[in-house]
């Protein structure tokens, strides 16, 4: 596939090939969201923090981007700046954020109000938290229609039961009038998207909206959220730490650590083909329900933001780390158009070095399997 | 090759700048990684805490304050040679003179007398030499001049000495009266709020450890007691016991543990329940055990903050109750004592009241913000901040 | 009747549950709720052994551990921990018994070390109370219990916001294993820890269960962590416990429609075979137990059911 431009080729989509969606194969799809190499800081007691250090990526229309880190990556903040909802110690220090041919960095509170949850929505992470315990579920949404839309009361109120249908709760008439916490964690959370899409919004922003949640249920608003995405073509960006929920979800992944994007490409490129050693030990050090084998771990923790390493932040905590680690942070080396990393390893000169055993086993189980099961279908 | 070009750009393998080979050598791969010893000391906790104190200006400030007015109670009466309760009736309610101050015209021992017929102004007996200093407004009166008179007041009474602050009523030295009543006030301020505190605590820590009836009962019996009016309380123990220090502190004590009792209870019902406190139950430590070393410490900080409030609110509620006459017996001063003896002459004799007023005031303004940075600096969540 | 706990009970058991029963009742009068957290559980642990409790959260897992190491007075049933009924009133040895033998781990490492004491106080608090009165003693202990879990003697005299989660997790670990108990409840011991470190500690627990012969019970929601740490699981549901098998049976040919459930829910590291993923649903509404009373069947050698007889012969056809 041509690369779109020079730079940041490893942004383009996903070849259609490789992909499961049967949307994909159509031209070359518009990007929606430019991010380049944003940073953030934030101002403490301590001094200043480098919480995002210089970032770039794209949405395209469509896509679910998951954005893959433990807490302290930068994941968080990324979201908040593009929402324009950053705490008011944090500051942009540079990079812009395109969205329609404006960079969301220069605008103005007021008018971040034209696209902030009409544009571009958020489902947060803790449905409790997110909806006001005394005020009745439906007019809760039908706040958000008539701020947001300028609906009639009437009007807003069909709607309303019209989205809350849309996210599958049942009896949305009955359920109207309920209060949230007669919901379930579950049902609470359908709510929240309920609200998140009221305006009908192009971009979904969804900061670990399972977290809170039982597995069960996970896999329920998982399944709602893909539904809502391919039906509506919303373009979702995914946050979590949770890479079952990331192999389910994304179309394309990038990995952060220490306010730098370490890896990114397809969810093929990354769960089996993976070539930066933070991504290994993330696929490496839970187990999954074949494991036997003894986990990889990390030592250490990540580094302290307030000051961050010379060199690849990774660096420290690296069974692999090679010298110039230490003091010269990698570049970003092109594995495939779609799959990038940023490791020293990948340098021509770098010497061959094994994947973490665990790893290594789950991949040839996983393609094992994944033979097997298309020799059955040829059958 | 700077940072922002190699965040940009994504390298083919093919093109990647030529880096010498000892670049690529693996430097971790054999050595297991283990976690690395801090590298600053150990801080202890009240260190910490002291630290983040000493940062907070206004506190310092404060607490500087504070210990000026407790050094003032204890040797102030003191430093004069004057009793608090020597009475002169011929020198009554001098004005202050502190020679020291005097050159710059704060507390100059001068008053006004005004409308003095001019006629006498040569008269010494009346006006002893150098006691007149200036002469204001000149006016007739009924066909007599007369003219506003200031003379400097301990000349013009033959006194050779100096009152700092002056004296009052019945002529007793108010510098000493002042930091006798402030030690006084001091005294049933810090009983009264201690013994709140250690009924406060194990009342509260029990009610709310244990939980349950033993709450239901020992809460009940709190607003049992709060239901009683303060001032009949009062003025049943002066009936019974006098006017006296016990009475007053004893009023103080007998509902004012209560809120202490209260905060401490909500404080024990918030970490009762901490996995902390849940750990140290499944290795069998002792009830008394949990309550005073694993759960106490931490509520120490509101405590101690509440605490420092209580002082200058039992100043003020003891200033309050002699203030309605149900103080300390005469001569004993205290600065509610002092506030309410000068208030009837507040317009002839203003300092009188501005003294006792000052000094009631730095102390409660001292101790909120005193009690502020203690919370802020006892705050284990502002660690390492 | 037959049931988990008196079956697997091969004399070696050190931990034997008996129709555990856990009601918590709040508030009086018309207005009182009754509520069942733990209902009717039986299970044993033999020594050395690795059970798992999984369920979603509400489902009387954590109950499960809390009543059986006391922080709970259980409305019923029978616990017995090296021959002794720890469920009744204690008597003086059993108290003992269970302060230094049974020991538990936290969910939050954060929350489970006071913030007020050292590194030092924490972990040799145990010894405190096992009578051992000589600091320096204690000290050694302490330093080793340290080095076993990966820290050293510096972090000794340290507070607990000074570590990482991690850290303070394995401060935690140490303080449970310092009294040398024979069972260790883990009370989801890695879910609140950022993913990089869980392996640290699941690989720590499982170096000291080899070590030290520790039988853990080990309780999380996660089923991958579960099934990977532990020799049996049982799944707890509304305050019941619906399955007990040997893990890989579990996984394998789970029987109760609630276990397949929540074995189809979870994510697993594979776009692949989440892709095609198909989660089976479960509804609670389809046990009519008004009319055939539940009891625990036997499937197959070790493999416990919870369920009425028709029941059991219609999850019998479901699994051929």
């Amino acid at each position: 596939m041509a690369r779109a431009n020079g730079r940041n080729s490893w942004a383009t989509p996903t070849r259609a090939a490789e992909r499961d969606d049967p949307a994909a194969g159509a031209a070359p799809r518009r990007k929606i969201l430019e991010v380049r190499d944003l940073a953030v800081s934030f101002k403490t007691y301590g001094g200043t923090v480098q919480a995002v250090r210089g970032i770039s990526f794209d949405l395209y229309e469509g896509e679910t981007l998951a954005i893959v880190g433990e807490s302290g990556s930068g994941k968080s903040v990324t979201i908040r700046a593009i929402l324009g909802i950053l705490t008011r110690n944090a500051r942009i220090v540079g990079g812009e954020i395109r969205y329609r041919g404006r960079d969301l960095t220069q605008l103005l509170e007021d008018e971040f109000h034209d696209i902030r949850g009409k544009l571009i929505s958020l489902v947060f992470q803790d449905p409790l938290s997110a909806l006001n315990p005394i005020m009745k579920i439906g007019r809760q949404i039908t706040e958000a229609l008539q701020l947001s839309l300028g609906m009639g009361r009437v009007e807003a109120r069909d709607r309303a039961i019209e989205l809350m249908r849309a996210v599958a709760i049942p009896e949305p008439e009955k359920r109207f009038d309920q209060y949230p916490f007669q919901f379930s964690g579950g049902m609470r959370q359908r709510i929240v998207i309920a609200i998140a899409l009221a305006s009908d919004p192009e971009i979904l922003i969804c900061d670990e909206p399972t977290t809170a949640l039982d597995v069960t249920v996970q896999a329920q608003i998982l399944e709602l959220i893909a539904e809502l995405k391919t039906r509506r073509n919303l373009s979702v960006i995914f946050i979590t730490h949770d890479l079952g929920v990331v192999a389910n979800v994304a179309d394309r992944i990038a990995v952060m650590y220490a306010g730098r994007v370490v890896e990114t490409g397809t969810a093929d490129d990354l769960f089996y083909d993976a070539r930066h050693p933070y991504t290994w030990a993330l696929l490496s050090s839970m187990p999954d329900l074949e494991t036997r084998e003894k986990l990889f771990s990390i030592p250490g923790a990540p580094p302290n933001m307030l000051y961050p390493p010379a060199g690849d932040a990774f660096a420290e905590r690296n069974a692999y780390a090679l010298r110039i680690d230490h003091d010269q942070h990698p570049p970003f080396f092109r594995i495939s158009d779609t799959h990038s990393a940023a490791t020293w390893l990948l340098h021509p000169k770098a010497p061959r070095v094994e994947r973490p055993k665990v790893l290594v086993e789950r991949i040839a189980r996983i393609m094992e399997r994944r033979a097997a099961d298309e020799l059955a279908r040829d059958e | 090759m700077s940072d922002l070009t190699t965040l940009r750009t994504i390298l083919d393998p093919t093109e990647a700048p030529d880096l010498p080979d000892e670049s690529f050598e693996l430097t971790q791969s054999d050595r297991t990684l283990t976690d690395v010893d801090f590298k600053t000391p150990a801080v202890g906790y009240f260190r910490d805490a002291l630290q983040r104190f000493s940062q907070n200006k206004a506190s310092v400030t404060a607490f500087v304050i504070i210990c000026a007015i407790v050094f003032m109670a204890i040797f102030g009466p003191g430093m004069t040679p004057y009793g608090f309760n020597q009475q002169n009736v011929d020198l009554r309610n001098m004005p202050p003179r502190i020679p020291a101050l005097a050159r710059i015209g704060i507390a100059t021992g001068h008053r006004t007398l005004e409308r003095r017929r001019v006629e006498f102004l040569e008269d010494t007996e009346r006006y002893p030499m150098g006691s007149i200093i200036e002469l204001r407004n000149p006016t007739v009166i009924s066909g007599v001049e007369v003219v506003d008179v200031v003379v400097d007041y301990y000349a013009y009474l033959g006194v050779t000495g100096s009152f700092w602050f002056g004296t009052d009523y019945l002529g007793r030295d108010y510098w000493t009266r002042l930091w006798r009543g402030a030690r006084v006030s001091l005294v049933i301020a810090f009983v009264s709020v201690a013994t709140n505190l250690i009924i406060g605590v194990i009342y509260g820590a029990v009610s709310g450890y244990y939980g349950g009836t033993v709450d239901m009962v020992l809460m009940r019996i709190c607003e049992v007691i709060e239901a009683f009016p303060r001032v009949v309380v009062v003025t049943l123990f002066i009936l019974f016991f006098g006017t006296g220090l016990f009475s007053i502190i004893m009023s103080l004590i007998i509902s004012g543990w209560i809120t202490t009792a209260r905060l401490v209870r909500a404080q024990f019902y918030r970490f009762k329940l901490r996995e902390f406190v849940l750990a140290a139950r499944t290795m069998g430590v002792r009830d008394s055990v949990i309550m005073f070393r694993h759960v106490f410490p931490n509520s120490v900080g509101p405590i101690i903050t509440r605490t420092m409030f209580a002082v200058p609110l039992a100043i003020f509620t003891e200033s309050f109750l002699a203030y309605i006459g149900l103080g300390l017996q005469a001569p004993e001063p205290t600065i509610g004592v002092l506030l309410s003896d000068a208030q009837r002459v507040l317009l002839n004799y203003p300092y009188q009241s501005l003294f006792p007023a000052v000094v009631i005031s730095a102390l409660m303004i001292s101790f909120n913000l005193f009690a502020n940075g203690l919370r802020d600096a006892l705050d284990p969540t502002m660690r390492g901040v | 009747m037959s049931s988990p706990a008196m079956s697997d009970a091969t004399g070696d058991a050190l931990l034997d549950v008996r129709n555990l029963r856990m009601h918590f009742t709040s508030g009086r009068g018309t207005r009182r709720v009754h509520v069942k957290a733990v209902d009717d559980v039986s299970f044993s642990i033999s020594r050395g052994e690795t059970f798992g409790l999984v369920g979603e959260s509400g489902c009387g897992k954590t109950t499960t551990g809390r009543t059986i190491i006391r922080l709970y007075n259980p409305t019923g049933g029978q616990v017995f921990f090296e021959g002794h009924d720890i469920s009744g009133r204690l008597s003086p040895r059993a108290t003992r018994l269970l302060a230094t033998k049974m020991q538990m781990i936290f969910q939050d490492p954060m929350a489970s070390l006071n913030p007020r004491m050292t590194v030092e106080e924490i972990v040799g608090e145990g010894l405190t109370v096992a009578g051992e009165h000589r600091r320096s003693e204690r000290l050694k202990k302490i330093h080793e219990m340290l080095e076993i879990v990966g820290l050293s003697k510096d972090h000794a005299n340290r507070y607990p916001h000074e570590f990482s989660g991690g850290q303070r997790q394995r401060i935690g670990i140490a303080r449970a294993i310092i009294t040398e108990p024979s069972l260790v409840i883990a009370d989801e011991p890695v879910s609140a820890l950022d993913v990089s470190i869980q392996a640290q500690v699941i690989n720590l627990f499982n170096a000291l269960k080899e070590r030290m012969g520790l039988t853990v019970l080990f309780i999380a929601h996660n089923l991958s962590v579960v099934k990977y740490f532990s020799d049996r699981i049982g799944v707890m549901y509304g305050g019941k416990l619906v399955e007990i098998a040997r893990s890989d049976d579990l996984y394998r040919s789970p029987t109760h429609p609630y276990t397949r459930s929540l074995l189809s829910a979870i994510p697993q590291p594979d776009p692949y075979s989440e892709k095609r993923r198909r989660r089976i649903p479960y509804d609670p509404s389809q046990h009519d137990y008004e009319r055939e009373q539940p009891s625990y069947h036997e499937v197959s050698a070790g493999h416990w059911v919870y369920c009425s007889d028709t029941e059991l012969q219609r999850f019998a056809n479901a699994g051929t």
